[in-house]
């Protein structure tokens, strides 16, 4: 029986529920000390005196580093790159200057963590305040045309703006969406552990164990070979962890100059502001059409706000680059503006959740001005080429989504007059989005060793961001090798292990599980070479391709013959046979590759409170071939659960006067409890792209979290006859 | 966090003399806020002493003229499934379990419940924010900055914060008392009475002074006490403090109101009780809706929004309104 396409549960679901699963903070370091953050007051300014006397006199302090004594470094590398990623050009200890609020401005080293804090609260600090720059209505027109990130900042194809003007049905809106941060239940950590050979040891909670190293090794100086990086297991890391963040590189250098190992982990409240968060986008969506509902042409901008020191976009007009066809053309551009916070990175979706909220909203408003059903509607603008390159998509599934979904949630019941349905003193919405989502193709090497005993061991150096990795790696090594999935030991989080690509872009299965089944496969080709050549030439000379691996055997059925790995390496003498993978894509193929969803919500608002409750959601989703449907199920259901907080609560405010984020804790920044999920209906689509992968798979985790906001904003509008063109949908928007 | 010192308490004479003598001495019971408090240094004690162990603290009882006397050690969880509870008042038992999470409630105390400190995200944050309940003097950033989820009674220019305590409210509309043990002795204090408004010392939250050690919550007989509801409006499903609560008891004459009693959460410094809404709503049907609303609109004439927060006014009324309907429903 193959091993992938099975619902198997996850090798280390019980380690994580029992605590043996040792996070990065739980491993404990002989001898290491332990490192806090004293931050700014305010945001924009710079320090005039750091009064370190009594904290350095506090019990258990070692050391007070500020930008006077920390060791300099060499600047974050331009331009930024995936391979080396730092999360924020500015590095803080660095200098006087102060960028943005809670900024650090001292390291404080000390025998205990609670002596380390306590220690920082005793360091006085004077200022030289400016007034902070923050993002809003005021500061919208200081935007400006970023240089090109990731994808190119604009498009343009045909000409949209007359498409859009000759058409008979023309829309116009603002959408916005608000300022998020990751909240990954486990905190940012690291521990630095200098040996005396120079050769650094770094616990951390990354995303990307080779990014990190080369890094620190650029950022730092320090030769890429004496570092090793280790991230076995990550308790949330949705983007936040994929990139080195300063806290990581001071720590390192406080390790170094203590010549001790240095514990360190971020609070709750420093997770605001110290590594990532994503940024609120303001977009504007011009949309002509036929009275049929015909797109003619597309426009899509928006604006994000980024660091004073960095350019980050969210790419939030990406989405309408591809996502529906439009006759006359489509256009697109993205600008920021810079203001006094921490520099914005990628958060679970980022670019396309906050983009298909302004899209897909726009989508229901022509829905009802042309009379057309949603569903409909995008059934007539659906495409199987890609609108911006001209290419034809390597699949897609987009229709099977909405004909699915449809079926499955009960869509040809829906009556589509705002306030129609009812229950009880409840109105009842139903609303639904479709969503297209980026598939990232990136390189990777994979080792698999077959052993003597019959098991084998896949080594590879990517990483469990609390996906399945250790299982699904598992499934696909197994099938290769034609054993038994309980059979193959996995080891990843190690960059002594052969180099992979960041577990990030919802690219892991696709791209490191493709190296792994290379390299399962050049085991099993060694094993079949020493069947057909090797001592006694068991298969005689065979031709290979007759040979079939299962159950731990090798079978030639035309000779009737067969042999066990077991047999064949104990006849050898040898101990174990070692394949490597070497997975190379090219970055851009013939094919447009993404993956596609359609979802839909209903929803029960109390027309007297404005309280908006999701009562049923339905997902299908096209990621290709799922190679494991329950962890699979448990990434979409997370994905969609990530957006009904994007919908409905999640919003990190900033004090206008002060600059800086509130509520920087679960107290006050609100995510969905149980109670405000219900049953998640998931279905799977798609088919085999080889296009996409050579496993068949294209990217899940992300596309689930797309297009739940505009679903329910939908839904909401459906129910109420209110369209909320900003999010997250508060009580008082809809009172 | 500061470093502090841990002793338990043997008996409440000692640990009252101890709590007078030492400014820097907190109680702690079960914690689930006072360490919250510590680790962002609103609160910075040098001694915890724990009153866990005191004795005959943790009892229910129903006193003579059917109301009860709760213990202050209580825990949530236990007030919340007690049967005399449910059925005499079941607006505190609705009012407990509408709050924090089963964990909390197994750990949190009566009396912990009540002194709970406000949520305001400037008073809460982990850094030293402008905030006169902090630090005195030091401005309310929550004035003039974000102010969604603050009050719209009672508020002055130093503070502008809610009470967080959904039980607070409950015991306010059934006119509860607080049995507190001082330094001369045993005396009450009316739960309206409890706790304070802002005004320029928004630093003291109600009116215990050093050496006070609550030792129960006593709700006496009320008529009304059946026929009660909590009705709590919150962003979402569970685990959340208020936007904006209603605690509301009835007696009825057949369709109509016979009296009532009517207290909100999440409006201002301390549990809101309508009285002017009380003695409007006495008299009216239950089936008149509009009448009812009108009664009720009578408490909110002095209601005062801020900059975020002007839609409270509207949805505390129809909040009201709606629990006023259920409460009168089971009478």
């Amino acid at each position: 029986m193959n091993a992938v396409g099975q619902p198997l549960s996850r090798f280390d679901g019980r380690l994580k529920v029992t605590g043996a699963a040792r996070y990065t903070a739980d491993i404990s370091i002989q001898g290491a000390v332990h490192a806090s953050f004293v931050s700014s007051s305010i945001a924009h300014g710079r320090t005039t005196a750091i009064d370190t006397t009594a904290a350095e006199k506090a019990p258990g302090v070692l050391a007070v580093f500020t930008h006077r004594n920390m060791l300099l470094m060499n600047p974050t590398p331009k331009p930024w790159s995936h391979l080396h990623p730092h999360g924020q050009s500015y590095l803080p200890l660095q200098d006087d200057k102060i960028l943005y609020a809670d900024q650090p401005i001292a390291l404080v080293v000390a025998g205990t963590l609670a002596q380390a804090a306590y220690a920082g609260t005793l360091v006085r600090t004077d200022y030289e305040v400016q007034p902070p720059v923050v993002f809003g209505s005021q500061t919208l027109k200081d935007a400006v045309q970023p240089p090109q990130f990731l994808w190119p900042v604009s498009s343009s194809v045909g000409n949209a703006d007359a498409a859009i003007s000759a058409s008979p049905v023309r829309m116009k809106q603002t959408y916005s969406t608000s300022d998020r941060h990751h909240n990954q239940m486990e905190p940012h950590a690291t521990t630095a552990i200098w040996d005396g050979d120079g050769t650094l040891t770094l616990y951390e909670t990354t995303q990307h164990i080779f990014g990190c190293r080369d890094l620190v090794s650029i950022v730092l100086g320090i030769p890429p070979e004496k570092i090793n990086v280790v991230s076995q297991f990550l308790g949330g890391g949705f983007g936040g962890k994929a990139y080195v963040w300063p806290h990581t590189l001071l720590t390192i250098l406080a390790a170094k100059v203590l010549r001790r190992p240095v514990r360190f982990q971020l609070t709750r409240a420093q997770m605001y502001s110290m590594a990532g968060h994503q940024a609120a986008s303001v977009q504007t969506i011009a949309l002509g059409a036929t009275i049929e509902g015909r797109l003619n042409g597309i426009r899509h901008d928006s604006i994000s706000p980024t660091a004073v020191s960095d350019n980050y976009i969210e790419y939030a007009a990406l989405c309408a680059r591809s996502l529906w066809s439009a006759t006359g053309g489509i256009a697109t551009n993205h600008k920021i503006v810079h203001v006094n916070r921490n520099t914005p990175t990628a958060l679970r979706a980022p670019h396309e959740a906050l983009g298909h909220f302004a899209l897909e909203s726009a989508m229901d408003e022509l829905a009802y001005a042309t009379g057309v059903d949603p569903v409909q509607l995008r059934m007539l603008n659906d495409t199987e080429v890609d609108p911006d390159t001209g290419r034809p998509f390597s699949s897609r599934a987009m229709r099977r989504c909405l004909i699915d979904g449809a079926a499955r949630f009960g869509w040809e019941k829906r009556t589509p007059e705002p306030g129609s349905m009812r229950r009880g003193r409840y109105l009842l919405g139903q609303g639904m989005a479709g969503a297209i989502y980026t598939h990232w193709r990136w390189p990777g090497r994979a080792r698999v060793t077959l052993n003597r005993d019959g098991s084998a061991l896949v080594e590879l150096g990517t990483h469990e961001i609390g996906t399945g990795t250790y299982t699904v790696m598992q499934q696909v090594a197994a099938d290769a090798l034609g054993l038994p999935s309980q059979k193959v030991t996995v080891r990843i989080g190690d960059a002594r292990l052969p180099q992979s690509h960041a577990s990030i872009g919802s690219a892991t299965m696709a791209n490191a599980g493709a190296s792994v089944m290379l390299a399962a496969k050049a085991a099993r080709d060694k094993a079949i070479e020493l069947a057909c050549s090797g001592r006694g030439a068991l298969f005689g000379d065979a031709n290979i391709d007759d040979v079939i691996v299962r159950d731990g055997r090798l079978v030639h059925a035309k000779k009737n013959l067969e042999v066990t790995y077991v047999d064949l390496l104990a006849r050898n003498n040898l101990p174990s046979l070692t394949g490597d993978g070497n997975y190379e894509p090219s970055p851009e193929g013939a094919k447009a590759v993404f993956s596609f969803s359609a979802v839909f919500a209903e929803v029960i608002v109390d027309p007297d409170f404005g309280v908006v409750r999701l009562s049923r959601f339905v997902g299908a989703y096209d990621c290709g071939q799922v190679i494991n449907p329950k962890t699979a199920r448990s990434q979409a259901i997370g994905g969609i659960i990530w957006g009904i907080g994007q919908a409905l609560l999640e919003q990190s405010e900033t004090d206008p006067a002060l600059g800086r984020f509130l509520h920087r804790n679960y107290s006050g920044y609100l995510v969905p409890t149980s109670a405000d999920v219900p049953k998640l209906d998931v279905v799977f689509v798609g088919q085999f792209d080889e296009e996409a992968s050579p496993i068949g798979a294209k990217g899940l985790g992300e596309l689930t979290a797309v297009s739940v906001a505009p679903a329910i904003a939908n839904a909401v509008y459906h129910a109420t006859g209110k369209r909320v063109r900003d999010l997250p949908i508060t009580i008082e928007k809809l009172l | 966090m500061h470093p502090f010192t841990y002793s338990r308490a043997a008996d409440p004479a000692a640990a009252i003399a101890a709590h007078a003598q030492d400014p820097r001495l907190a109680f702690i019971a079960g914690g689930t806020d006072l360490l919250g408090l510590m680790k962002d240094r609103e609160a910075i004690p040098d001694r915890l002493l724990d009153i866990n162990g005191l004795p005959h603290m943790a009892r229910i009882e129903v006193l003579r003229d059917g109301g009860v006397r709760i213990g202050a050690l209580a825990r949530m969880s236990d007030v919340a499934a007690d049967e005399e509870i449910r059925r005499r008042f079941p607006v505190i038992a609705e009012s407990l379990l509408f709050a924090a999470s089963g964990q909390l409630r197994n750990m949190a105390s009566m009396g912990g419940n009540i002194m709970q400190r406000t949520r305001c995200a400037y008073f809460r944050d982990e850094d030293d924010l402008p905030c006169n309940k902090r630090k005195p003097g030091s401005g309310c950033a929550a004035r003039y900055g974000l102010n969604r989820l603050h009050a719209i009674f009672g508020w002055s220019d130093e503070c502008v914060a809610t009470h967080p305590s959904d039980l607070a409210v409950a015991l306010s509309a059934l006119d509860a008392e607080v049995v507190v043990r001082g330094r001369n002795g045993d005396r009450t204090i009316s739960f309206t009475e409890f706790h304070r408004l802002p005004g320029n010392t928004p630093n003291r939250d109600n009116v215990l002074d050093r050496g006070d050690l609550i030792v129960a919550i006593e709700v006496p007989h009320r008529i009304e006490g059946r026929a009660s509801h909590y009705l709590k409006l919150r962003d979402r499903e569970s685990y959340e403090f208020a936007l904006v609560s209603a605690a509301v008891a009835v007696a009825t004459n057949g369709s109509r109101i016979g009296s009532v009693r009517l207290a909100m959460g999440g409006v201002a410094h301390k549990p809101w009780r309508l009285t002017a809404a009380e003695s409007a709503l006495r008299g009216v049907s239950l089936d008149d809706v509009q009448a009812l609303r009108t009664a009720i609109a009578t408490s909110f004439v002095d209601a005062r929004p801020l900059a975020h927060n002007s839609f409270k006014i509207e949805l505390a009324q129809r909040v009201a309104l709606r629990a006023v309907q259920i409460a009168g429903a089971r009478a």
